[in-house]
């Protein structure tokens, strides 16, 4: 186990971005109904601080922190390191600590879950107790679960998953969301439980500490529980439910329980999207009816408003769906300087560096990410060699703009796995989950003869190391402020 | 008794939804007495027009991808159904 910084609940880590600069506390009341969502999107666009919301209007006692995880800089945080670590630090970082033993979670007692504050069952149960927010104007429902996770288990084998599926409150005691038949979820519901016609357990955490969060996003195999162990380097707290037999983080704000209920669907969305469009359609969805609501003193509700970048779903998908990509061409032994995938491609576009070391590697790459479970998330794969830098925009666009052939360079994958969330689709693909993918190959053909291959022309590429140091140890006598 | 005001969302087009004879759909409650139930959605069996004066409650159109519509039609509801008993 690692000795990490780290936050056991949102408590700690807001008192963490406190102390980083990275919060506003907002003791101004604010309204539920899209004032709150307006601010926290403004945020998002113009990456601000963090804002804490001590006053929502018609819910005395609650609050609310929105953005929590938008930024690098909030992630480095989380993660225990210092703010200004930089992106491939971070990652390394991450790929370190979760590359090891899966740590598993311990059960504490009731007493000690803060959760367990308060506790409403039947009738109390009821989901305008808590202040779902209106999070943008248009939407279908008011969204209570935005930043959050879904415990559900898996009946055959008990294996655990927690992802992020958006829900909308429907009535007081239902919800409603889509569950997409690819997902870890929706393999474990669509394949297990409704072919059974039983309804399947499940439990929402709101409110989670970051790393719970941060798991929770990661399309790891690793089950989530015990991946947020190997990003803490010490077991997560658990506590039983109430209603089931699953497990909750003990320091979570909010917990909804309740049953995802078979052969029974409800209309769903339309949603401001990731994609930062409103793009899948109002349709029949997955629903959940609850049982109990459990939650902590004074409780904290995390708010993302998901829309054109930067949000913490686009921030943390791209950076998970990443490394996970790394772990797997790593795993294959192709030899890769890195893999970064861009938030604000809003997860659809990877750049994975490499060394040409033979022909056709950059089909060889797009092969194995487009085949492996990751692929629905994403569409568009670059490749580029090691004289680019994967996290430079610039660098990016520079290489494929001049590296990339119009017709040679660019290979189209047909009748792929896709999501309703493309704005790109059809809307017939959209509703069928069908997609397509693309992979730009930056990398120079290797049969060019040397004499033949265009050099790069920059300051750190064409100019002797004398002129270099000379000009760069002049640099302000010439007049140059920086 | 103030007016309620409710809205929908219609997923075809508008111009070929019916009126003046009893439909299910589903509403949104904009004017709960208690604001926190603001948004509940519920299936109901109503009539609706298309003029805003027809029925005593107002209905509020949104297309599909949340577009609120200029007008809003009237509705009278004549009973909520609940789908999970």
């Amino acid at each position: 186990m690692g000795n990490y910084t780290f936050y056991k609940d949102n408590r700690e880590f807001i008192k963490a971005l406190e102390s980083y600069g990275e919060l506003v506390t907002i003791q101004q009341e604010v309204d539920w109904d899209l004032e709150m969502g307006a601010i926290v999107r403004r945020v998002c666009e113009k990456r601000l601080a963090a804002p804490y919301f001590k006053k929502i209007k018609d819910y005395p006692g609650f609050e609310a922190l929105g953005a929590p995880l938008a930024t690098y800089t909030r992630l480095a945080i989380a993660m225990g390191l210092n703010p200004k670590t930089s992106i491939p630090e971070i990652s390394d970082e991450y790929v370190r600590r979760t590359t090891g033993n899966p740590i598993p979670p311990v059960l504490v007692e009731r007493k000690n879950a803060p959760c367990k504050d308060n506790i409403l069952t039947g009738k109390d149960a009821d989901l305008f107790k808590l202040p779902g927010p209106m999070v943008h104007d248009g939407d279908g429902g008011r969204y209570l679960a935005t930043w959050h996770f879904v415990v559900a288990k898996d009946p055959d084998t008990g294996t655990i998953n927690w992802g992020m599926y958006r829900q909308m409150v429907f009535d007081e005691r239902t919800m409603v969301g889509p569950v997409l038949p690819f997902s870890d979820m929706g393999k474990m519901f669509y394949g297990k439980y409704v072919p059974k016609n039983k309804p399947m357990p499940f439990a929402t955490v709101i409110g989670c500490d970051p790393l719970s969060g941060i798991a929770a996003c990661a399309p790891s195999p690793i089950p989530e529980d015990q991946f947020t162990g190997m990003l803490m380097g010490k077991p997560v707290e658990l506590v039983k439910c109430e209603t089931c037999d699953l497990e909750v983080p003990a320091h979570a704000e909010i917990i909804i329980e309740g049953e995802v209920i078979p052969n029974v669907w409800i209309e769903e969305a339309p949603f401001g999207e990731y994609t930062g469009y409103r793009t899948s359609p109002r349709e029949p969805r997955t629903v959940y009816r609850i049982k109990a609501i459990t939650y902590r003193n004074h409780p904290i509700l995390t708010v993302s408003n998901m829309g054109v970048p930067t949000d913490e779903g686009q921030l943390l998908r791209s950076f998970s769906l990443g490394l996970e990509m790394r772990k797997l061409l790593e795993s294959q032994g192709i030899p890769i300087t890195g893999v970064y995938m861009l938030p604000e491609s809003t997860h659809h576009m990877v750049v994975v560096g490499v060394r040409p070391a033979y022909s056709n590697i950059a089909t060889q790459i797009a092969n194995l990410v487009f085949g492996s479970k990751l692929s629905p998330w994403f569409h568009m794969v670059i490749v580029v060699d090691e004289e680019t830098d994967i996290y430079n925009k610039d660098d990016v666009i520079h290489a494929l703009a001049t590296k990339c052939h119009p017709i040679r360079g660019i290979r189209k994958y047909e009748h792929s796995v896709g999501t309703p969330l493309y704005p790109f689709a059809d809307p017939d693909d959209r509703k069928w989950s069908r997609g397509a993918q693309v992979l730009f190959d930056c990398t120079f053909p290797l049969d060019w003869p040397k004499s033949d291959l265009p050099i790069k022309v920059s300051f750190n590429k064409v100019y002797p190391k004398e002129v270099q140091e000379k000009v760069l140890k002049n640099w302000k006598t010439y007049g140059f402020k920086d | 008794m103030a007016q309620k005001e409710y809205d929908t969302f219609i997923l075809s087009d508008p111009a070929l939804i019916p009126e003046d004879r009893e439909m299910e759909l589903i509403v949104r409650d904009l004017t709960p007495p208690d604001i926190r139930y603001k948004y509940r959605s519920a299936y109901v069996c109503a009539m609706i027009s298309k003029s805003e004066s027809k029925y005593p409650d107002r209905l509020w159109i949104r297309l599909g991808r949340g577009q609120l519509q200029e007008k809003p039609w009237s509705m009278k509801i004549l009973k909520e159904l609940n789908k999970f008993t």
